[in-house]
């Protein structure tokens, strides 16, 4: 892999997180394959399971998005961290994982809080004229997330 | 009109059945009582029996008390619960919320016990002790548990208490039917928010608040029957709210349900609460079971738990596991707004806004907007506590009624 793909690898995951922060969700779609697939994963130690609090394809995030000026919500913005540490590519996919916090600031702007810690565990797909995503796992490690959230991380 | 001090701190123009006092969302000696005279002696939700499958699977449950639980099932498929505190020196005995342990052993000077709760090695016993302390002298100290109403496991730490058949009597008659076959949690979360115990209860409680979702005020409130559906008033302060059918498909992205649930007709919902704060939540497909932890007059704990059929098909499951997600998880449409609405209760109510009243008063011949729920559950509140909810201190210096809801 070249250092400009990486690049380019590094630069949608970290612009996958401003356009969701910025509620870009046009822009965050356009970042997405047109076979995107999301999900937010968690493991329950309490009952030793799997589970899978979020679950779309595309046209489900998009219909999640624009629902949302529908619904009560709670407008605190969010912050996005993601670190990435490990590229594999295979083909024309790369498999990347990164580490994810998010941080959810109150409406006054008083105080930040972490809200959690976790993973994306992204497929990107290489072969067109830039990266796009495939498929984005979020693996909580966080499962006690207060009052949620509608908008995914 | 605005109001004015006076008319502000005015009690409500209403029975005093129809309002409380807000101080019993917020003041920390109700609470404190409140622990004692209703968690204590009710009987809790602390897991279901599919979460502890094996021997000598174990659970770990707070009590609303406070109290460290421990739920393990025995060698003879008997599920018990004791306090996870070493007699010892008071130690918490396991850490993980959920295991395996045929010994339960204290980690601080290896005393261990049994599924039974009996200790069965104290380390260095005699040497220590000699013949003034045995094991025999060290069990755990045991809580009462019974298994029901579809398979799940209830404590109670009064060991006084009524059984468990006594204090639910006929409220779950109504899910009775549907929980025939074996079930299983297929979702656990927990939401720690800032607002009272009772103030979830409530929501669970009413079903006016169906204006907060646009969800319900789409799939549900447009439709025939849903103004017919009533609430009935159990013993001991529990209530249930009856049936309709949801048409889903209302809702962008949302779609008929593809899979039901044993003898629930298509869309189906039935929702019983339970006091002092447990909730049944049978909506369509997935059966959502609400346990309130209270950690103090302002703040809670929720467990959130979802359960499908054991017989599932992992497609069955997949769906069920949708259905559960489009509302109810952490990202879920009406559950965040469900919290957030709890959580502005929480934040007016605080001590120092001057709130001073919460009013009850809707009367629809107990139909669904009806508040007769609430009223219900503040009955049996005053009952129990001693104090009427919309008095708690008798600051209106008179002898207090404790009127039926």
């Amino acid at each position: 892999m070249t250092t400009d793909q990486r690049q380019q690898i590094e630069e949608l995951v970290y612009q996958s997180c401003l356009a969701l922060d910025e509620q870009d969700f046009k822009g965050y779609l356009e970042l997405c394959d047109k076979s995107f697939r999301y999900s937010i994963t968690a493991f329950s130690p309490e009952i030793r399971k799997d589970m899978t609090w979020l679950d779309h394809d595309k046209s489900g995030m998009e219909t999640l998005f624009t629902n949302l000026p529908r619904h009560n919500s709670d407008h605190s913005p969010l912050t996005r961290h993601a670190t990435v540490y490990r590229i594999s590519r295979e083909g024309e996919r790369a498999e990347v994982v990164s580490a994810l916090q998010v941080f959810r600031t109150a409406l006054d702007g008083g105080s930040t809080e972490l809200l959690a810690v976790g993973r994306y565990h992204d497929t990107i797909k290489l072969d067109a004229d830039a990266p796009k995503l495939l498929k984005r796992v979020v693996k909580l490690v966080t499962r006690e997330l207060g009052i949620g959230h509608h908008i995914p991380f | 009109m605005v109001k004015n001090a006076a008319e502000w701190a005015a009690e409500p123009k209403f029975p005093n059945s129809h309002y409380v006092n807000s101080r019993i969302y917020t003041d920390p000696t109700i609470f404190e009582e409140e622990k004692e005279k209703l968690f204590k002696s009710s009987w809790i939700i602390a897991c279901h029996e599919s979460e502890i499958p094996g021997t000598y699977d174990y659970r770990l449950f707070t009590h609303p008390t406070g109290v460290p639980l421990i739920i393990v099932r025995g060698e003879d498929m008997k599920v018990r619960s004791f306090y996870n505190v070493c007699p010892h020196r008071g130690n918490t005995i396991l850490y993980d919320p959920a295991g395996n342990a045929k010994r339960m052993t204290c980690i601080f000077h290896a005393w261990s016990f049994d599924t039974r709760g009996n200790c069965i090695d104290i380390s260095r016993a005699e040497q220590g002790y000699q013949n003034r302390y045995r094991k025999e002298d060290s069990g755990l100290r045991a809580v009462k548990t019974e298994v029901g109403f579809g398979g799940f496991v209830w404590v109670n730490l009064d060991d006084g208490s009524c059984t468990l058949n006594e204090y639910i009597g006929p409220a779950l008659d109504m899910l009775e039917p549907h929980m025939q076959e074996p079930m299983e949690v297929f979702h656990f979360h927990k939401a720690v928010v800032n607002t009272n115990y009772k103030l979830w209860h409530d929501t669970n409680s009413e079903f006016y608040h169906d204006f907060l979702h646009y969800f319900n005020r789409i799939t549900g409130m447009m439709q025939p029957g849903y103004y017919d559906r009533k609430y009935v008033g159990y013993p001991n302060g529990h209530a249930s709210v009856g049936s309709m059918e949801i048409k889903y498909d209302a809702y962008a992205g949302s779609k008929v349900r593809k899979i039901g649930w044993p003898g629930l007709a298509p869309g189906g919902w039935i929702l019983i609460d339970l006091f002092p704060g447990m909730t049944y939540n049978l909506r369509t497909s997935v059966l959502r079971i609400d346990t309130s932890v209270p950690l103090g007059p302002d703040k809670v704990m929720i467990e959130f738990r979802g359960l499908g059929l054991k017989r599932d098909t992992p497609e069955e499951r997949a769906q069920r596991i949708f259905d559960h997600n489009t509302i109810w998880s952490p990202f879920g449409r009406n559950l965040h707004e469900d919290l957030l609405a709890v959580y502005g209760q929480g934040r007016a109510m605080h001590e120092g806004t001057d709130s001073r009243w919460v009013i009850h008063g809707r009367e629809e011949n107990n139909t669904i907007h009806d508040e007769i729920g609430m009223r219900h559950f503040y009955a049996e509140w005053s009952r129990r506590m001693g104090r009427p909810a919309y008095d708690p201190f008798l600051e209106g210096r008179r002898e207090p009624t404790f009127a039926a809801a």
